[in-house]
Order: C-alpha cells, then sequence, then structure tokens
C-alpha cells in the first residue's frame, strides 16, 4: 500500500506544478492557455534526450527548462495580442502540433517508439528506498516553486500582473508595458510546466509522443478551476483532489462488480467532465478562492 | 465440489476488496487466494480490443477456480484499464502490486503502454506478460519478468515479404501504414526483403490515425500503379482505407495484418469491400484444440488474436503457478514459464490437461490458442509457422501456412 | 490528377462546411468558441446509427431523426449548462463546453462501447468521369451539404427570425432595446447549429467509420474553416471550409500525410496574424 500511495503522491506533486504553472498564466494574469502540455513535453524530451545522450543531469534539466522557457515565449509574442477566444484555439492548436513534432520527426525524438532508459538521478545512492527518495525531490521542487511563486504574487510584478487581469485599459493608462507583462507571465509558467515534465519523464523511465495529449491540458485546468485560480494553494488542493477522484474509483470498482470495463472508465470521464461544468456554472471560484495579498 | 469452491471463491473475492489494505485477513484463511491482474484496454486506441481480451482472462480464470483452483487455492483477478495510456497504466500497475499484491500482470496491448509497466513490473519481481510488438519491449535486463506472445516487428516483416514474393504477378507493391511505434521499422524490413527479392516499391506512405478523409493518401498511393498495398493497419483506419481503396476503383490486392482483417473487419467495410483482402498473422490456426475451446468459451472474441493471447496468458500463468507447486510469486511464475510452454514433454491445450500431468510429475509443452507458445531465453516467442487468409464471400478462410 | 485531389478537398470542405457555419454563427452570438460543437457530430451520427441499425430506418431517414435528436441534444445543453453562464467571460464557457464535450463522449461510450461501427448502406465503386474519379456518397454529401447551406442562408438574410439572429449577433443589447427575444433567438440557433453538426457528424461517419471520437478528428479543421471564414458570416465559413479542405487534401503531395492536422492549425495562424477578421471581414 505505501509504495501505491508514494506513486500516487509523486504524480500528484507533478500535477501540482503543472496547474502552479497554470496559475501564473491563468490565475494570475488571465492569460488563455489551452496548450499546457506542449511545455510539459518539451521539459520531459528535452531532459529525457540529454540524458539518454549522456550529458549530465543537471545541465540537461537547465537546458529542458530553458527549452520550455523558450517556447513559452515563441508562442506567447506570436499569440498574446490575440482575443482570448483565439488564444484558446491558437495554444490548443499548438500543443497538437508539437505532438506530431514528436511523433513524426523520429531523427530527433525517436518518433512514436518513445525514449527507452530515461536514467534515474541518484538511483545508486537509494538502493532501498529510491521511490521515497523521488517523491522527496518531487515534493521539493512543489514546495520551492510554490514559495516563489507565493514572493511573486505579493510582488510589484504580481499586482502588475492582476491589474492586467482585471482591466487592461487601466493598466495601460498606469503606464505598464502590458504586453511584456504578459509575456514574462507566460514564460514563467512554461518554465514551471518544463520542470514537471523533466520530473515526469525521469520517474517514469519512458516518455512517447501519445503522452502529451490535448486531455492532459484539461486535466490541468480542471485541478486549477476545482482548486481556485489565483490562488497557489488553491492549485496544489485541486491537483490532490483530482487525482483522488481518478484513483478513489478505481477502489469503487473493486466493490461494485456490475460496473465493469468500459462503462466504468465511461462513467469515470463523464464524471470528470460534469464537475468541470457544474464547477464553472456554480462555483467558478473554486474550492480556495483567490484572496488579496 | 465446484459448487463449493465457487462460492468460496465469491466469498473470498468480496472480503479481499473490502478488506484492502489488510491482508492479514486474508492470510488467516487457510486457502490463501492467488491474485492476478488485468491491464487490458478497455479504452482509449485499444479499446476495441481490449474488452474481449479481458473476457477471455476471465474465462480461462473461472475455469481454472471451478477445476480447484491452484492445489486449491483460487485465483482473484483485480481488473485495471490501461486506457492505453502509459502514465494511466503505470499508476493502475503500482495499485495492482502494492495493494492488491497481485504475482503477474497481463495483457496490455499497446507497446507505448507495456514499455512504461515493464520498469515497474520488474522492480516488483511480478512475472508480465503483454501482446505488444516493439523491439523495445523484451529488450534489456529485465531478469525474466517480462515475456510476450506477440512475435517482435521483425520476423513479422520478413513473414509477410516471404510470402508477397511468393505471389507472381506482383510486381509493384505499395506500403501504407498507420502511424505506430512499428510502422516504419516493419516498412524498412519489409521493403528490404522484397527488393531484395526484385520487386519495385512503389510509394511508401505513413498516415496519421482519425482522419476524417483519407482520399489524397489513396489518390496518391494509386498514382504509382501498384499491385499489391501492403495496409499495416488496426481495424477502425483499415476499414476507412479499405473502403477508400474500393470507392477508388483499386483492383489489385490487399494485404494486411490478420489482427486488423477480422470478422469486425469484414462487418465494418462490407462483405463486397472486403472481398479477397489477404491477411497474414502469427496465427492461431483456427483448428488447434486450445482454439477451439476459445472461440466456444469466448465466441464474441473469435478471430481477435489478442483475446486469443490473453487466453495463453491466463493459462501459463495457471500452468507455471502449477509447475511451483501452488507456491505463488512473480519469481515462481517466471521461473517455470519454459517448464510448461516448451518442449521437451507431453503436448497439452487446455490448464486442466496441463496441470493434471504436472501433478503426477510430467513435463508438458503448452500449444495455445495464438500458437505454440515457446520462449526463448529473452522472453521473445520463437519462430513458428504464421498464416496466411483471405477474405472469400464474407468469410476468413485461411490458405496457406507459412514457415518462416 | 491534380484535379482529382481538387475534387477530394472540395468533399472534404462539403462535411466541414456544416459544423464549420453552426459553430461559426453560435461563436459569433453566443461570444464563445463552443467546443461541444465536435461532440454534436458524434451525436448526429450516433443517432443515425441507432436509427438505421437497431429501428432499420433507411439511412436518409436516420439522417433527418438525428437532425432532430442532435438539434434537441444542443438545445438541452444550451438550456442547462451555457444560459446560467451567459454573462461570463467568453473563456469561461469555452471551458465549459470542453466539459459538455467530455460529457457526451462518454455518455456515447458508456452506451454503444468503443468499438467502431458502419451504418446498412453499401459501398459503391466511383464513377470515372473526364479522368476524375467521383464517388455515389460524395456527390450525395456535396448535394446535400449545398442544399442545407443555401437554407441556412435564406433563412438568415429572408426570414424575420434569421434576420433577427444576426442583429442579436451584431450587437445584442440593441436588438434587445429593439424587443428581439434574445433568448428565443439563442434557442432557435441553437437548434439550428445543432443539427448541421448533427447531419455532418452523419456524413462523416457514412465517409469513415462511427465511434465515439468522431468529431474530435475533425475540430481543429473546423475551428480553421470558422476563423478563416470570418466568425459570425455563413459564406464566409462556406467558403473557409473549401479552402481548408482544398489546401487539407492537396497538401497531401507536398507534406508528409501524417502532418495532415497541423495544416488547419497554420491555417488558423496565419490568418489571425495576418487578417484577424477573415475572408468576410472587410464587410462589417
Amino acid at each position: 500500500m505505501t509504495g501505491y500511495l508514494v506513486a500516487i503522491a509523486t504524480l500528484v506533486g507533478i500535477r501540482a506544478l503543472l496547474a502552479l504553472g497554470l496559475n501564473v498564466q491563468w490565475g494570475f494574469t488571465g492569460l488563455v492557455n489551452l496548450g499546457v502540455v506542449a511545455f510539459f513535453g518539451v521539459g520531459a524530451y528535452t531532459a529525457g534526450l540529454l540524458a539518454v545522450a549522456g550529458v549530465a543531469l543537471p545541465a540537461a534539466w537547465a537546458a529542458a527548462i530553458v527549452a520550455s522557457a523558450l517556447a513559452g515565449a515563441l508562442l506567447a509574442t506570436v499569440a498574446l495580442r490575440l482575443r482570448e477566444d483565439y488564444l484558446a484555439i491558437v495554444t490548443l492548436g499548438f500543443g497538437e502540433v508539437l505532438r506530431l513534432f514528436l511523433l513524426n520527426e523520429a531523427w530527433l525524438t525517436r518518433g512514436a517508439n518513445g525514449i527507452t532508459g530515461i536514467p534515474r538521478p541518484l538511483r545508486s545512492w537509494f538502493p532501498a528506498h529510491y521511490d521515497l527518495f523521488y517523491l522527496g525531490l518531487v515534493l521539493g521542487c512543489v514546495a520551492l516553486i510554490y514559495l516563489a511563486l507565493e514572493r511573486l504574487r505579493r510582488s510589484p510584478f504580481g499586482r502588475a500582473l492582476r491589474a492586467i487581469r482585471e482591466d487592461e485599459t487601466v493598466a495601460t493608462v498606469a503606464g505598464k508595458n502590458i504586453v511584456r507583462f504578459k509575456v514574462q507571465a507566460f514564460v514563467i509558467g512554461a518554465a514551471v510546466a518544463g520542470l514537471a515534465g523533466i520530473l515526469f519523464g525521469h520517474y517514469l523511465a519512458y516518455i512517447e509522443p501519445n503522452m502529451f495529449v490535448p486531455q492532459e491540458t484539461l486535466f490541468v485546468w480542471l485541478a486549477l478551476i476545482l482548486g481556485g485560480s489565483g490562488n497557489n494553494r488553491g492549485a496544489i488542493l485541486g491537483a490532490v483532489v483530482l487525482l483522488g477522484l481518478l484513483e478513489g474509483s478505481r477502489f469503487a470498482k473493486d466493490v461494485i462488480p456490475f460496473l465493469t470495463g468500459v462503462r466504468l472508465a465511461a462513467a469515470q470521464q463523464m464524471l470528470v467532465g460534469l464537475l468541470l461544468v457544474v464547477l464553472m456554472i456554480k462555483r467558478p471560484e473554486g474550492l480556495l478562492p483567490e484572496r488579496a495579498p | 465440489m465446484s459448487d463449493v469452491t465457487r462460492r468460496q471463491v465469491l466469498a473470498t473475492a468480496a472480503t479481499g476488496a473490502l478488506a484492502l489494505g489488510r491482508p492479514a485477513v486474508l492470510r488467516a484463511q487457510s486457502k490463501e487466494p492467488i491474485h492476478i491482474g488485468t491491464l487490458c484496454p478497455l479504452t482509449g486506441a485499444g479499446g476495441s480490443y481490449g474488452p474481449d481480451m479481458q473476457k477471455a482472462i476471465v474465462a480461462v480464470a473461472e475455469r481454472i477456480n471451478k477445476a480447484g483452483g491452484i492445489y486449491g487455492r483460487p485465483l482473484v483477478l483485480f481488473h485495471e484499464d490501461d486506457q492505453t495510456n502509459p502514465e494511466a497504466a503505470v499508476r493502475a500497475a503500482r495499485k495492482l502490486i502494492d495493494v492488491n499484491k497481485v504475482v503477474s500482470m497481463c495483457s496490455t496491448w499497446a507497446s507505448a503502454v507495456t514499455l512504461a509497466v515493464k520498469p515497474v513490473a520488474v522492480e516488483g519481481k511480478v512475472f508480465y506478460l503483454s501482446v505488444s510488438g516493439a523491439d523495445a519491449v523484451t529488450e534489456g535486463n529485465h531478469g525474466g519478468y517480462v515475456a510476450r506472445t506477440q512475435p517482435n516487428t521483425r520476423l513479422q516483416a520478413q513473414v509477410y515479404a516471404k510470402w508477397v514474393l511468393t505471389r507472381k504477378e506482383v510486381k509493384r507493391v505499395a506500403y501504407m501504414a498507420l502511424q505506430t511505434p512499428y510502422a516504419a521499422p516493419f516498412g524498412e524490413m519489409f521493403s528490404g526483403v522484397l527488393k531484395t527479392g526484385g520487386l519495385t516499391i512503389s510509394d511508401t506512405l505513413i498516415y496519421e490515425d482519425k482522419k476524417p478523409s483519407y482520399r489524397s493518401e489513396v489518390t496518391r498511393v494509386l498514382a504509382t500503379n501498384p499491385d499489391l498495398i501492403m495496409l499495416s493497419c488496426y481495424t477502425p483506419d483499415g476499414t476507412v482505407m479499405a473502403k477508400e481503396l474500393y470507392r477508388a476503383g483499386y483492383k489489385g490486392a490487399v494485404l494486411g495484418p490478420a489482427f486488423a482483417v477480422n470478422a469486425k473487419f469484414v462487418e465494418g467495410a462490407g462483405a463486397e469491400v472486403a472481398e479477397g483482402i489477404w491477411a497474414i498473422d502469427p496465427a492461431p490456426s483456427f483448428d488447434a484444440p486450445a482454439y477451439k475451446q476459445f472461440a466456444a468459451a469466448v465466441p464474441q472474441a473469435d478471430k481477435n488474436p489478442y483475446a486469443a493471447q490473453s487466453w495463453d496468458h491466463m493459462t501459463l500463468i495457471g500452468l507455471a503457478l502449477v509447475a511451483g507447486k501452488g507456491e505463488a510469486s512473480g519469481t515462481v511464475i517466471k521461473d517455470n514459464l519454459r517448464t510448461v510452454s516448451n518442449p521437451p514433454g507431453t503436448v497439452v491445450t487446455s490448464w486442466e490437461e496441463g496441470a493434471k500431468l504436472l501433478r503426477e510429475g510430467k513435463k508438458i509443452n503448452y500449444e495455445g490458442a495464438s500458437g505454440s507458445c515457446d520462449f526463448d531465453a529473452q522472453g521473445d516467442i520463437l519462430s513458428r509457422p504464421f498464416g496466411a487468409y483471405q477474405v472469400r464471400k464474407g468469410k476468413i478462410e485461411q490458405v496457406s501456412i507459412i514457415n518462416p | 490528377m491534380s484535379a482529382q485531389y481538387l475534387f477530394n478537398g472540395i468533399v472534404t470542405g462539403g462535411i466541414l462546411a456544416l459544423p464549420a457555419v453552426a459553430f461559426s454563427l453560435l461563436w459569433k452570438l453566443l461570444r464563445f468558441p463552443n467546443f461541444a460543437v465536435s461532440a454534436y457530430l458524434t451525436v448526429g451520427a450516433f443517432a443515425a446509427l441507432t436509427a438505421n441499425r437497431g429501428l432499420g430506418w433507411p439511412l436518409a431517414s436516420a439522417w433527418l431523426g438525428a437532425l432532430a435528436v442532435t438539434a434537441l441534444v444542443a438545445w438541452l445543453v444550451d438550456r442547462v449548462t451555457f444560459r446560467p453562464m451567459r454573462a461570463r467571460r467568453p473563456f469561461s464557457l469555452a471551458i465549459a463546453s470542453i466539459g459538455v464535450t467530455f460529457v457526451l463522449e462518454n455518455v456515447i461510450r458508456f452506451v454503444w462501447g468503443n468499438d467502431f461501427r458502419a451504418y446498412d448502406v453499401p459501398v459503391t465503386r466511383a464513377m470515372t468521369w473526364a479522368g476524375l474519379r467521383i464517388g455515389r456518397e460524395q456527390l450525395d454529401i456535396l448535394g446535400v451539404a449545398v442544399a442545407l447551406m443555401l437554407l441556412a442562408q435564406i433563412f438568415l438574410t429572408r426570414t424575420r427570425l434569421g434576420i433577427a439572429m444576426r442583429a442579436t449577433a451584431d450587437n445584442p443589447p440593441l436588438a434587445t432595446v429593439k424587443g428581439v427575444p434574445t433568448e428565443r433567438v439563442i434557442g432557435l440557433a441553437t437548434l439550428g447549429g445543432g443539427a448541421l453538426a448533427g447531419g455532418a457528424g452523419v456524413f462523416l461517419g457514412l465517409d469513415t467509420s462511427i465511434d465515439p471520437l468522431l468529431g474530435a478528428g475533425l475540430i481543429i479543421s473546423v475551428f480553421a474553416a470558422a476563423i478563416l471564414g470570418g466568425i459570425g458570416s455563413a459564406p464566409g465559413a462556406l467558403a473557409g471550409a473549401l479552402i481548408v479542405g482544398i489546401v487539407e487534401e492537396v497538401g497531401t503531395l507536398v507534406i508528409p500525410p501524417t502532418y495532415k492536422s497541423a495544416i488547419g492549425f497554420f491555417i488558423i495562424l496565419v490568418v489571425l496574424l495576418v487578417r484577424p477578421t477573415g475572408l468576410a471581414g472587410a464587410r462589417t
């Protein structure tokens, strides 16, 4: 049982990072990003490919974070001047195009085969309880990012982001360079998603393009909206509750035998969709609503 | 007796479910059940194969329990959906291993899923069988905990090419493949053998899944005038492609894998479209005794070779457990796999038959529903006869046997 | 040969046009991109499947049945989900519509399972005309699609309700002041949009095969067509659909077919960056 709980906690930690990253973009700044999975993928792939090629892990990880940030900067510069409904579609498409790239450019990404044998950091140091160590690493990253983002939220920069979210015109009048702030927020969010990708790849030791499908983005959104957008603790709580629900239904099935196979899976996903709809209508502020800093 | 055992099993299954995380309760019972996990794809791309695979596993497990279990110990199955999604499958596998304490897991389908679950299984010393074809599945040091019943890509491609070379009327061959981990390596191997044999590869086209139309893909390939199109597909995209080829007036030969060109394929494309399409498989010979038992027990899975492989997975696990004298662990199963699957030994075609001989101390060699089920040291299935089939008047008929 | 690709593109465009028009008009009217249009396609395909295979209706009547069922489903979704959220910012509605898509897809999966299915109609060989291969089903699909487009256009420009609908789309507060019953107009547009998408779903199922993800594969192309045509313009969406269809099919010659989905995305990007109002934009 412990082994299973450790595994779930690790994956919750990775999801929490994704939700924290999205929170900078959507929660703080009001920027729509339906392509979260793209930056997750860039992080995982850059780190995975470099690590497998024998690059030292710290260097590979630094490169992966830079690569995700650059991808974020690229998309942001091109797309952030669009209206938000267009931005939704463009970011969604960006995620899909990245997946196609990973799938088809086998010379670089190993294509549909994926990357096998991604080394697990410091494996030999912890022969007995490696999973616990890795959980510690992930939770450490979550704590670090949480503290950093809390600082950012309270800083003048964070206030400027909120001002842009509430009213762009007023913010412009107040002399803020809106586009620069938006791009910066987007890049920070992308880098955090990249970090989540790094941890994901090294945890599974294997990644492949179809791990990075739009549905993953949907789950990140669900976690953030569930927890409370704008609130960093909400983002983390959302990830915990969401994966808790998904995993919990697994055990429900062991007790309810008549709901089997495809129907169970369908019912589970139906509930996820329903939850999203009901939340959007009834409680858009989430479990932990945003507080003034 | 069998009735009592059955009730007992149900009762233990219920206790097992309620007593999650409290294995002590189970240990107190005299006949401790053996836990096996299934990881068939019930949703996602493999969703059209997985449900039948799971049914086949359940059918074998029920037979084993009805016949008294493994030295009196009943099998209890725990089902998880791998969602054809590697990360979801890893979570599910963790749950099976750490919570349900399964000693063996079987029947993941997609290579990507199998590759992701593999390290988890090896680390947990759980014996793991799959139907995935990618070469990497059995590569590396996995301590024998991994095996599969699907031949690897290289062997399959050679067999397909060899068959094409026997068709004297074929001069130009086009290769069309759905984007999968083996689309490219299969194509290279297949085309290489054909070129050596003096044939021309007129076009190679890899296509994307779930597109609203494949008209122009077909137009492009037909422009190169092939006499035979090798269509490396799954059932859903394969039917769409076959319909499109038919509409476009293509009159040449089409060859596909038999796991795609099955009864559902004929139903979906229509008998007229499917007429004459060739298929090859490392296949169950439909006349084999094990296959007949499988088809009778799980009629809806007939001609689904993955379900036939799942049938063999559960049977092999059950036999290896008997060979282990009722001691249940992943290590016991992996150590006894080849004892029950490979020659020498009396050929058996069902668990009951094999278990009886094993208890008498005899050697056995299981010949399964999906083929002879002989494994090499790395966990790959040894080369074995393939079947060639053709759709004739809406029925899939075996026309020849190919020896690699 | 290239004429063949052009024709293929026109057929694909014909199928795309129906959901693209529905999506475009609903976007303009309700001010958010309704992702659930992709699920409406799937609902239509399965409604017709049930009528055709389950009740034994001929495909033409099954198609009409699918129009009605999908219209109703779309109306219910609007009533339950989007109506309480009318005043919210567009993105909240878009996210809710993704949730709706998830629910509908999985209701279908719950009932019918994951297996792919096909209608009970024979597949026919294409006719050859001037070197062009023209499929009968494709011709039928194209004909019905054009007829539906014409009907929609006549409705929007010649009938009182249609004109009211366009007025509401252009300026909702003004329309309300002028006495246009906004909710009735929205209800009607949703019924119409649902019917168009459902009808297209049947065509798509007829052309390919039917499974719970039927509509999902088309959605980026539909977005591309609507944006290219200019949001809110029915003729624009039609033109956009034809262009997207043709570019996707002819593109097979130049880029690997595995990148087909990316074509729609690049069209969206280029249009938004160069001419965000789309083809029809200049007029409004």
